[in-house]
């Protein structure tokens, strides 16, 4: 997956971009996505038990941003984003994609989507589905066989055009998937779980993809378990759990407000104690070479530092103990679990 | 332009199915076993070969309509194929609209290829007279099939692929008897009565499109016949589709 212009003003292929017809003005000046008070709830047929699928979401994502959903199994990451791509009908709410109401199916026009476990005709070769995938998203019939061949090549897959996709690996589909979400060359990109089932190859080169639409302009919402995936890709991620957004922000502040701990590495202190006064909250750990300070609270720091250099101790390093986005994810959801059990005691 | 490539890929979907191909091996099969029972006939064997031609090209293209029609759209959304095609810029009537045109046109080709087998065989046993007689009833059989799959098409959006199959075969076999249904239901009650001219109104007037008989005796149909078929099931064409298209509207994609 390599050999495309990063960064591309206009066309990732060189080619003219599609045009967009519905979208003026005003248009241009919305956020890429607005969700106000959008509810899913399903009813079953049988029992006619209602269960939430999506409540309440209010949610903006700014043009060029790319946002990530997190969230455990069921909790409405897909709900989400079926609602925002037409495939499930809110119950409440609405939502517009570029400005465009996705009520109307012009909003679907610069929309790139890819579904979880994306599945395709097996009859057709690589190439033909590229192809119809090109025409039904707007590309212009004397441009179509060009992007779908620039695509198919992007992603690794140029070599064999018309091998046909139920020869095609697991891998292979997910990466036929993106470049069928991004043959259009769309400023909208909307993957579920893109991640989900690749190898470490794999998973590097869709990274490369969504860095590389992010820096053409493209607006990415994905949703995806792999959160070191969600840290070095997304400039925000938003927290859904059991059918409601519990927390978004920017991914930088998220693990920001984790930073509590310090970690400091000195030469081995030997014999020599800490202070009683500083107690439980600098632990202390003799490691070979070196000695490993765990400070519980970044205030410490000087005070510690001062204490090694008055004893000629050389300080290695300094390292604030961040947390990470799974940590604050399952704090998250231990939190948003502790508020469910005393509603329902 | 979006339902003509909708219906490019439904052809092509239907035409690489080896059961397309089954069905013309099959009906070259039958039209085969015709010529050897044909001197049973006793003098009847143009009749035969042209009653017994027409009909399996009709039973052969309900079979491919029962088989792939049925699960059209059902199967999409089991596979989730779907999902990469309504999450583009496409309305969902575009889509049936697409689907229908798509499998009719794989059934007109098939039925075409048919009946011309169907003209050679009868040419090359001095029977050319016929051949026009029963170019048009091949024409009027195709017709009949396209209302068949509009039918396919709406039960196949309602529901799954098994009970749309049993579902389209209901509504055949009404179709097939529709004025024998009318005749039935003046044995009834006024209720029953009504209930069952209903059924008989509702289902697709399948003996407009049955020239069998007239092509066995080398007769054409009057043009004014041809335009009311054509413009009877172009009309109950859209009035599937279009009631197909608000079941669709309805549908969730979970």
């Amino acid at each position: 997956m390599e050999g495309a212009a990063v960064g591309s003003s206009t066309s990732n292929s060189g080619l003219r971009p599609v045009r967009d017809r519905e979208i003026g003005h005003s248009r241009d000046a919305a956020p890429a996505i607005r969700a106000a008070g959008l509810c899913k709830f399903y009813r079953s047929n049988w029992t006619f038990k209602v269960t939430r699928g999506l409540e309440s979401l209010d949610l903006e994502v700014e043009r060029g941003e790319v946002l990530g959903l997190l969230g455990p199994n069921g909790a409405g990451k897909t709900t989400t984003l079926k609602l925002l791509t037409g495939l499930l009908t809110p119950s409440a709410g609405q939502a517009w994609l570029l400005g465009v109401s996705i009520d109307e199916t012009a909003c679907r026009r610069s929309l790139g989507f890819l579904p979880e476990q994306p599945y395709f005709y097996d009859y057709l070769g690589g190439l033909e589905y590229l192809e119809l995938a090109a025409g039904l998203s707007g590309v212009e019939p004397r441009e179509i066989r060009a992007r779908a061949s620039h695509w198919l090549d992007r992603v690794g897959l140029g070599a064999r055009p018309k091998l046909r996709l139920r020869k095609y690996s697991k891998g292979m589909l997910q990466r036929l998937g993106l470049a069928a979400a991004l043959v259009h060359e769309p400023k909208l990109l909307i993957l579920d779980e893109p991640m989900s089932g690749l190898d470490p190859l794999g998973r590097r080169d869709v990274r490369e993809l969504i860095l590389e639409q992010k820096a053409r302009g493209t607006t990415v919402l994905f949703s995806s378990h792999i959160l070191p995936d969600v840290e070095a890709l997304c400039d925000r991620a938003a927290i859904i759990l059991d059918g409601r957004l519990r927390r978004i922000a920017p991914v930088g502040e998220l693990v920001d407000q984790g930073v509590r701990r310090v970690l400091v590495r000195c030469e081995p202190l030997g014999i020599v104690e800490l202070p009683a006064e500083w107690g439980s909250r600098v632990k202390r750990e003799d490691r070979g070479g070196e000695t490993e300070l765990h400070l519980g609270a970044s205030d410490d720091v000087n005070r510690v530092l001062d204490w090694l250099i008055q004893r000629g101790k050389a300080v290695h390093a300094v390292t604030p103990e961040r947390a990470t986005l799974e940590a604050l994810f399952l704090a998250t959801a231990a939190g948003a679990s502790d508020q469910t059990d005393r509603r329902s005691a | 332009m979006k339902s003509l490539l909708i219906a490019h890929n439904t052809f092509r979907e239907a035409m690489r199915d080896r059961l397309m191909a089954g069905v013309l091996v099959a009906g070259a099969l039958m039209m085969l076993i015709t010529q050897a029972i044909s001197p049973l006939a006793l003098g009847e064997a143009r009749r035969l070969t042209v009653d017994l031609g027409l009909s399996s090209i009709s039973l052969l293209g309900l079979l491919v309509i029962l088989l792939v029609g049925t699960s059209l759209v059902a199967k999409e959304i089991e596979r989730r194929t779907i999902f990469n095609l309504l999450s583009r810029p496409i309305a969902r009537g575009v889509y049936l609209v697409g689907k229908w045109a798509g499998l009719s046109g794989a059934l007109w080709a098939t039925t075409a290829l048919l009946t011309m087998a169907l003209c050679a065989v009868l040419m090359v046993r001095g029977y050319g007279s016929d051949v026009p007689a029963v170019l048009q009833a091949g024409f009027f059989s195709a017709l009949e099939l396209s209302v068949v799959t509009a039918i396919a098409v709406l039960f196949s959006a309602l529901s799954t692929p098994v009970l749309s199959a049993l579902y389209t075969l209901g509504v055949w076999l009404v179709g097939q008897w529709t004025y024998d249904l009318r005749g039935f239901a003046d044995r009834f009650p006024a209720g029953l009565k009504g209930l069952i001219r209903m059924v008989a109104d509702l289902a697709p007037n399948l003996p407009l499109f049955n020239l069998r008989t007239l092509a066995a005796e080398g007769r054409v149909a009057p043009a004014l016949h041809v335009l009311t078929a054509v413009g009877y099931a172009a009309l109950y064409v859209a009035c599937a589709l279009a009631l197909a298209s608000a079941a669709l509207e309805r549908r969730e994609f979970k």
